[in-house]
């Protein structure tokens, strides 16, 4: 009797969720599952940014994105929407600085391997992005000069400038602005999720280890399948869960009463219209290969109302959901691709995004398998001092 | 970044060729070929493999079937299933002898994709076309 028992408990400790078995996966779909991995993937480098991965840049950013100082007021910095402890994001529907904006500040998790930044994709590398908040009057209000002339005057930031740049802070303006943004981009580069469940289960998949497999719940599994089935994939591609471009799935575009957000078919326009963007001078990269995107991109009718994919990792705690923070919760986004009317989703080919009907039981799995993108991110430490 | 275009397994070795216009594409051996029965082209994606939402360049040469070179009017992309095309639009640099190389092609999403080539060698412009399955 007794060894019966220790032996039943054994069979427990070896498989945790007992008599549970992973749902059946056929090799198409397993390859489906594969293509979000595996996490994480290599270090991101931007070659138009000589300071991309440069250890005192990174301190040198960690310490702007906290400061004040860089905005008009003297009271905006980048973390007080982007909040280190609320996933860098501020969990209101519309991003407020020094008025309410018409889109929802996004978390910044994983932003290093975007190469269109924004809703609307208006900047092509991360220290354009970067700059874009300081100048604009709605958030920081700053100007480049101030940003200049607090790193020249500040002792600290000075010096820290000279250890991430390798000169002291010079004379142009416009130069320091520009560096100000890629430290900061340097920074942002390094904001990664941890593994999720879902990476264990993928891995565990494509490894055949049923046993492994077996700990993703059997909701999740579900959920992923109907990811799967519905092609999802399509734009919420790879390990990132966005293909990085740009698409409509019939969220409304008005930004307040009778104004509308054209999305991407302004966002071209600003990029082009910028001094910032990978074609002008203040691009590091001497090949010129990284902007290969910018020179390239077309303008199209349909850009009208197409925002950027978001990608889904840590997506259940970086709500509220889509560019206007219209939708609350994941059940909601969910009910969204359940219903969505194809009136509004003008496609003369197969659509892209249909009304999937989805019960509500499905909802539920679909919603278990966004979760399962989720993982508890270690809590980053103040960053120690510029020059001690 | 995974998925591929499962590509070599259509790479075939290209004929060898004499006249004006050498189907080699200046390096190696191996590329796809489009034919009609004016004309005869090769290709070869740069890098090699095309990943989904990755920019790339394509290799090419163009020829009539009597050898001689031809030209390159425009090359486009498009889902045919999903009635779209790229979100970028493409470049012809003709680099002599019915060579050219085309920059700026980005496949966004993973499915069948559809490269159109507009070809002249005289007055009238005649499109093929070839297909690639990213997945
Ligand atoms: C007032 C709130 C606010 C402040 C301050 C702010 N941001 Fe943002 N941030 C936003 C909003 C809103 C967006 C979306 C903008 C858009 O799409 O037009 C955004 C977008 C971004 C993005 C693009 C993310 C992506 O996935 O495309 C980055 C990067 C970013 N901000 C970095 C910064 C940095 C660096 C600073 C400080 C210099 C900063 N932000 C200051 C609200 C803010
Ligand atoms: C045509 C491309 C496309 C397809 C297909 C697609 N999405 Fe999206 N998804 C988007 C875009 C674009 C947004 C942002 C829309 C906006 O901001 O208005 C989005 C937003 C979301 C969000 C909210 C994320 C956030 O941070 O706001 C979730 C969750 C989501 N999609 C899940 C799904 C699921 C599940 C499916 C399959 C049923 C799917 N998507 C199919 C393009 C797509």
């Amino acid at each position: 009797m007794r060894r019966a028992a220790l032996l039943a408990a054994l069979l427990v400790a070896a498989a945790p969720v007992a008599g549970q078995a992973p749902l059946d996966w056929t090799p198409d779909e397993i390859r489906a599952v594969a293509s979000h991995g595996p996490w994480p993937p290599p270090v991101a480098v931007d070659r138009s940014n000589r300071v991309s991965g440069n250890p005192a840049a990174i301190l040198l950013g960690q310490h702007l994105f906290e400061e004040p100082r860089l905005s008009a007021s003297r009271q905006v910095a980048c973390g007080d929407c982007h909040q280190a402890g609320r996933d860098w994001r501020d969990g209101r529907a519309r991003g407020f600085g020094l008025v309410e904006l018409d889109r929802r500040t996004p978390s910044l998790w994983n932003v290093g391997w975007q190469h269109w930044f924004g809703w609307d994709g208006a900047s092509d590398s991360l220290w354009m992005q970067s700059i874009r908040p300081i100048l604009d009057p709605r958030e920081m209000g700053g100007s480049t000069r101030g940003v200049a002339k607090l790193l020249r005057e500040d002792r600290q930031l000075a010096c820290g400038y000279e250890r991430a740049f390798g000169t002291a802070p010079g004379a142009d303006d416009e130069r320091l602005l520009v560096d100000a943004g890629k430290a900061l981009a340097a920074f942002q580069q390094t904001l990664v999720t941890p593994r999720t469940s879902f990476d264990d289960f993928r891995d565990a998949l494509v490894a055949g280890d049923t046993i492994a497999a077996s700990r993703y719940p059997i909701q999740a599994q579900r959920g992923l399948k109907l990811f799967i089935g519905a092609n999802c994939a399509s734009c919420h591609f790879g390990s990132l869960f966005t293909n990085g471009e740009f698409g409509d799935t019939g969220v409304p575009f008005f930004a307040r009463d009778g104004e509308v957000d054209s999305g991407r078919l302004g966002g071209i326009a600003r990029l082009r219209a910028s001094p910032f963007n990978r074609l002008g001078q203040h691009s590091d990269d001497a090949t010129d290969a990284s902007a290969t995107r910018t020179r390239h991109v077309e303008r199209q009718h349909r850009n009208f109302g197409e925002f950027r994919v978001p990608g889904l990792r840590q997506v259940g705690r970086t709500g509220p959901y889509m560019h206007d923070g219209s939708l609350a919760t994941l059940d909601d986004v969910a009910q969204h691709y359940s219903e969505v009317s194809p009136d509004r989703l003008h496609s003369d080919g197969v659509p892209l995004v249909r009304a999937l009907g989805l019960s509500g039981e499905e909802r539920v799995d679909l919603v278990s398998f966004l979760r399962s993108l989720d993982s508890d991110t270690p809590k980053l430490l103040p960053p120690a001092p510029l020059c001690p | 970044m995974r998925r591929r275009a499962a590509l070599l397994s259509f790479l075939l070795p290209l004929p060898a060729w004499a006249g004006d216009c050498p189907l080699d594409l200046g390096q190696g051996t191996t590329g796809l070929v489009v034919f009609s029965s004016h004309y005869m082209i090769t290709f070869r994606p740069d890098p090699l493999q095309i990943e989904v939402g990755a920019p790339f360049a394509l290799v090419m040469n163009v020829c009539t079937r009597r050898g001689e070179a031809a030209e390159l009017v425009r090359v486009e992309a498009t889902m045919p299933e999903h009635k779209h095309g790229m979100n970028y639009s493409p470049t012809v640099v003709p680099v002599g002898n019915g060579r050219f190389r085309v920059e700026g092609m980005v496949f966004h999403m993973p499915g069948s994709w559809e490269l159109g080539f507009d070809v002249r060698s005289g007055e009238e412009i005649e499109r093929l076309t070839h297909d690639i399955v990213l997945k």
